[in-house]
């Protein structure tokens, strides 16, 4: 008796587990017609491995210098193995890599890494998110008082915030622009609050205080843009609500159920 | 507000063109090489900033194919609807040519295996591939042309030639064939097939296009040899003479010189396409190619 052939999906469920898992088991070997079918499957464990670890060097250049290309490529089949990509957009691939760096052991002597690695994902989000119009001023002007006081503000896909406890945003630079600054970069500093963004096509990574950190945060959450300004007076909140939409970080409003909602 | 970009237009030319990879992006832009067009993979340029405002530049000046790696025609799940909506929002922002695809999968359970992987050749994988190619092409709204793959193993329960199944998927979908001289030499050796008979099985009036590139031989145990489609080197001769045996059969077709791995010069690449040019002008110009998209 022979057995039924495999259905398409047993087929590719069985490559999968051999390619992105350990197991190329005897039953994928069997519907192979080959001699050495584990030599056939290893060029495509090889080609999706080594696709998947150049996709995470675009993304984390820096963090990759930091730790030296064999480490590198160590780190990233570990954290392929954990976290395969479920696009091919590979651009959008590797968001969790500097949470796997924090609690991957062998990089333990590094604790600045996540934080640069974070970065290193803000930045790639700036430079690849989508083209987003920019915000209806009038329309906004437009609001009565009582909905002026659920206005919440809708994000610029390219933006991110960061708050980290080491000086990523100089470590970032040091590393790929100008390693000769390396031996003053001063660890012990302090948290930094960052802001990414893109910027007439470039990637601008800026220090912002901390009050004004946290009322962009407010803002980027969907705090009510009335609330926001109520709890952070100390941010001098008024100018700097200004500022952010000059310069297009927000690029829409919704009107919020509750004016107090925090969420 | 932007001004609508007002592109080149009109039908690849059947003449050689370059795979554009980053590495040459600012060169041709500054120096404008001469060769007839170009051919992007999609999934470089997709979402927004300064990726595709490159590509804009470049499409000001040459015709541009859109070659897709990651569709995955051949999966048994659904097509994924993000995915064609950007390769859509590609397709709308820089009008290219040509959209091309693989006869290959790379997505299973949500997972993409960031390779091209060989499907069985059963009438169940050819039902799958032909309702996602009907999907695409109406989503899309464009005539895709489907890419015969390279391919390092077959499976004992595949029933129907490779050459057969593709000439079948274009025959219910309506899709054309981009034909890859370099795949089906490596894959001719890699199964112990006739390379000049799978080009003479092919109709060739669903030929839109053709790919060239370079392939490494890798020994594995047993003494036993494995060529891989690695676009890491030049054509290699005996590509060039199948090449030659394609135009003779398909006439003037648009040919492509892929490179994606140690990336040459640009000068190197373009010498390339002027072998590849070299071999199409000695084919009289009989027969206009209407491959549209």
């Amino acid at each position: 008796m022979t057995a039924p052939a495999p259905s398409l999906l047993e087929v590719q469920r069985a490559l999968l587990a051999c390619v992105a898992g350990d197991g190329c088991g005897a039953p994928l070997s069997q519907m192979i017609d080959d001699v050495d079918p584990a030599a056939c499957l290893a060029i495509y464990r090889n080609t999706s491995l080594s696709t998947l670890t150049t996709a995470l060097s675009l993304t984390y250049p820096a963090v990759r210098k930091l730790v030296g290309e064999k480490f590198f490529e160590g780190a990233a089949r570990v954290f392929i193995r954990e976290q395969r990509a479920t696009s091919a957009w590979l651009d959008e691939y590797g968001r969790q890599f500097g949470a796997f760096l924090a609690t991957f052991s062998p990089a333990c002597s590094l604790p600045y890494l996540p934080n640069v690695a974070e970065l290193e994902w803000s930045v790639s989000r700036a430079l690849h998110a989508p083209e987003a119009p920019g915000i209806d001023l009038d329309r906004m002007a437009r609001l009565s008082p009582s909905e002026s006081e659920r206005l919440c503000l809708v994000a610029h896909p390219a933006l991110s915030l960061i708050r980290g406890d080491f000086p990523a945003d100089t470590i970032w630079h040091v590393v790929l622009q100008d390693e000769a600054g390396l031996g003053s970069i001063q660890l012990e500093q302090g948290p930094v609050f960052l802001l990414i963004e893109r910027h007439d096509s470039n990637v601008r990574v800026q220090r912002l205080s901390e009050p004004a950190w946290r009322f962009t945060a407010a803002l980027c959450a969907g705090t009510p843009l009335a609330a926001a300004l109520q709890q952070h007076s100390d941010a001098a909140a008024d100018l700097l609500i200004g500022e952010h939409l000059a310069a297009g970080r927000f690029i829409d409003f919704e009107l919020c159920q509750n004016s107090n909602a925090s969420h | 507000m932007e001004t609508p970009r007002s592109f080149a237009n009109g039908p690849i030319p059947a003449r050689a063109g370059v795979g554009l990879r980053f590495a040459h992006h600012r060169e041709v832009i500054e120096t404008r090489p001469q060769v007839a067009w170009f051919e992007v993979h999609s999934e470089n340029y997709m979402g927004g900033g300064p990726t595709p405002a490159i590509l804009e530049q470049v499409r000001d000046h040459y015709q541009m194919s859109m070659h897709g790696v990651g569709l995955s025609l051949g999966s048994a799940d659904r097509l994924s609807e993000p995915h064609l909506a950007r390769i859509r929002a590609l397709i709308e922002r820089f009008e290219p040519g040509l959209v091309s695809e693989h006869l290959s999968w790379s997505v299973v359970d949500g997972v993409y295996l960031a390779d091209l992987l060989p499907l069985p050749m059963t009438e169940e994988a050819l039902d799958v591939v032909c309702r996602n190619v009907d999907h695409a092409q109406q989503a899309l709204r464009r005539r895709l042309l489907i890419e015969n793959p390279s391919s390092y193993l077959r499976y004992r329960h595949s029933t129907i030639p490779e050459w057969e199944f593709l000439t079948a998927v274009a025959d219910r979908t309506g899709c054309a064939i981009l034909c890859d001289v370099n795949n089906i030499y490596v894959s001719a050796s890699n199964h112990g097939w006739c390379a000049s008979d799978y080009l003479a099985a092919l109709p060739a009036h669903l030929i839109g296009e053709i790919h060239l590139a370079g392939h490494s031989v890798r020994e594995v145990e047993g003494g036993r040899t494995i060529r891989v489609d690695d676009h890491g080197s030049r054509v290699s001769p005996p590509v060039w003479s199948l090449y030659a045996e394609a135009v003779d059969r398909f006439g003037r077709v648009p040919t492509l010189i892929e490179w994606d791995t140690d990336i040459p010069a640009l000068h190197e690449l373009l010498a390339q396409a002027r072998s590849a040019d070299e071999i199409l002008d000695r084919r009289p110009d009989d027969r206009p190619r209407a491959i549209a998209a």
